[in-house]
Parts: C-alpha cells; structure tokens; sequence
C-alpha cells in the first residue's frame, strides 16, 4: 500500500510538471525540435543533473531502498544495436506527434481527445514489440552488476534482457 | 500561477527529484513507458496488482488531470502542425490516423530501445549508461531532423 501510494504520489508531482512546463502542448515541443527554443534543452540539462548527483548521492549513503527489499544501485548497459535503431524510430514518432510517452498520459488526464488516438497507437506499439520479444527491457528493479551476475546465474529470467546478453 | 510556463530552472531539478525519489523509494529507474508496459501486461492477464511502474503511470496521468482543475482549462486545443496541416472536412481523421501511426513508433521504438524520453532520456543518462546515451542521443538528432523535414514538406 505505502509503495503504491508512493509511486502514485510520484507520478502526480511529475505529470503536473510536464503540464506546467508545457511540455504536453505539442507546439512548445514543436518549436524546441525546430532549434527555436532553449527552454526544453535548458529543463532537460538541469533535470538530468540533479537526477546524476541526486542518484550518486543516494547510493553513496543507503544500502536499501525504502520500500523496496533491494539494494540501491544499478549496472551500465553496453549499447547494442536496438538501441540505435529503438532510438530512430522513437524519434520518428515523437517528431511527428510532437508528443512522448509523458505528456501523451497527461494529455489523456487533461481530457484532450486526441490523445487517444496517440495512447492507442503507443499500446499496439508496445503489445506489438511485447509479442515478439521475451526479456523485460524496463524492469521494475534494477539490480546491481554483481548482483546481476549471479542471478542470472541462478536462473536467467531473473535478469531478463537487461544483462548486456542479445535480446 | 499555472497560466505561466514554470521556469526551467525550477521545472528541470523538480523532474530531476522524481527520478531521485523512485532509485530511493524502490531502486527503480523512472520511466513512463515502463509504466504502460506495466499496465498492459497486468491488464492483459485480468489483474490490476500493479507493481510501482504501473502506479507512476496512473499518477503522471492524474497529474495531468490535477493541472487541468488548477488552472482552471487545457494549455491547447488545437493539434500543433497536424491540425495547422490537415484543417477542414476529413482532416480530424487524418490527424487520428497519423497519431495513431506515430503512436505506434513511439511504443515499439521506446521498448526496442529500453525507454522513452524519461526513461532513457532522463533515468538512464542521469546513471550514465552507454546504452540509454546512444538512444537518447539518437532519438533526440532523429526527432530534430524530422521536425525540420515536416517543415520543409508542408
């Protein structure tokens, strides 16, 4: 319960942000795709530092997670080449709906209807990918390189495809 | 207040502390695409026992909602170029048929390559993994070509 009101509290704190940013008005990131606007290169570098130094911060002085019976930390993944191409045709998508995954949830609490159009679009994606793919890209918990090492040991589903192993 | 566009000085770290609070909260690694792949699993074997992914998801939506009622409407109306583009009789379903279609490229090109904008983008360049730089690197050159390919086209 605590840890789903937690991430629920999260979540709310996030969405509000994006909204109150405009990052969920598709012109804002229009004008910013076109070079024409710093505001969201400025909002990502500065939310993208604090996120490093806030992170390194928390592993240095805690063992565990809060609500979690995990250790804190996390292993660096080698680039493969999904992640090349992931990357392209993500960024196909969002240049032209001017929306990611985000803002398209706030859109959809903000009661824009087209934003159904976009969520339908993103869950055939994401089913699409689903089907042919057995390993979780984005686990739940990240496990430590070493702990990563022997779980996937013990049994490899522990690891899913996080492990730097071909998906 | 929320007729404003937050300051990226304030906005930026504000995000930037979500992603702290899921590595302290959970040791997770934020990311919203996570979340719907969360609620679609769970969905698709009729449960909702969401694990912390699923309930983030549920709140940046409510987040959005929670804005709505503060600032009293939405911050737009019109659909960006789409609606610019495709004004007049048919053009909403060309505007629904060309969402959805990029729809479908942001979900699968997210899972393909680990994450989304938050994801990867923010979480995974934030721990400084090799992999979430190349995707982020490379969804973010790719979305600024296409943008200025859409405007030389339309």
């Amino acid at each position: 319960m605590r840890t789903r009101l937690a991430a629920l509290a999260v979540g709310v704190v996030f969405g509000l942000v994006l909204c109150w940013s405009r990052m969920a008005d598709p012109d804002v990131i229009r004008s910013a795709l076109l070079l024409e606007q710093s505001y969201l290169y400025l909002f990502f570098a500065s939310a993208v530092l604090v996120a490093a130094l806030g992170g390194e911060l928390v592993r240095r002085q805690r063992r565990r997670a809060l609500l979690a019976e995990a250790p804190v930390g996390w292993s660096r993944q080698r680039p493969q080449r999904r992640h090349l191409v992931g990357g392209l045709v993500f960024g196909i998508g969002w240049a032209v709906a001017d929306a990611c995954p985000g803002p398209i949830a706030t859109q959809l609490g903000q009661a824009i209807p087209w934003a159904l159009a976009t969520m339908a679009g993103v869950v055939l994606g994401i089913v699409l990918f689903q089907r042919g793919e057995t390993g979780e890209t984005e686990p739940a918990l990240d496990l430590v390189a070493s702990v990563e090492r022997s779980a996937s040991e013990i049994h490899p589903s522990l690891v899913g495809s996080s492990s730097d192993a071909p998906a | 207040m929320f007729d404003e566009q937050l300051a990226w000085y304030l906005a930026g770290p504000a995000l930037g502390l979500c992603v702290v609070a899921c590595r302290l909260l959970f040791n997770g690694r934020l990311g919203v695409t996570g979340g719907f792949s969360e609620v679609i699993t769970k969905l698709s074997r009729r449960s909702l026992d969401l694990d912390w992914r699923g309930w983030f998801v549920i709140g940046v939506l409510l987040g959005g909602t929670l804005f709505l009622l503060l600032s009293g409407g939405p911050t737009f109306h019109d659909y960006g170029w789409l609606t610019r583009t495709f004004d007049g009789f048919g053009g909403g379903v060309a505007i629904v048929a060309i969402l959805f279609a990029a729809g479908i490229l942001i979900g699968y090109g997210a899972k393909l390559s680990g994450g989304c904008t938050s994801g990867n983008g923010l979480s995974g360049v934030a721990m400084l993994s090799p992999a979430a730089l190349v995707a982020t690197a490379t969804f973010f050159a790719t979305a600024i070509a296409v943008s200025f390919l859409i405007e030389a086209l339309i």
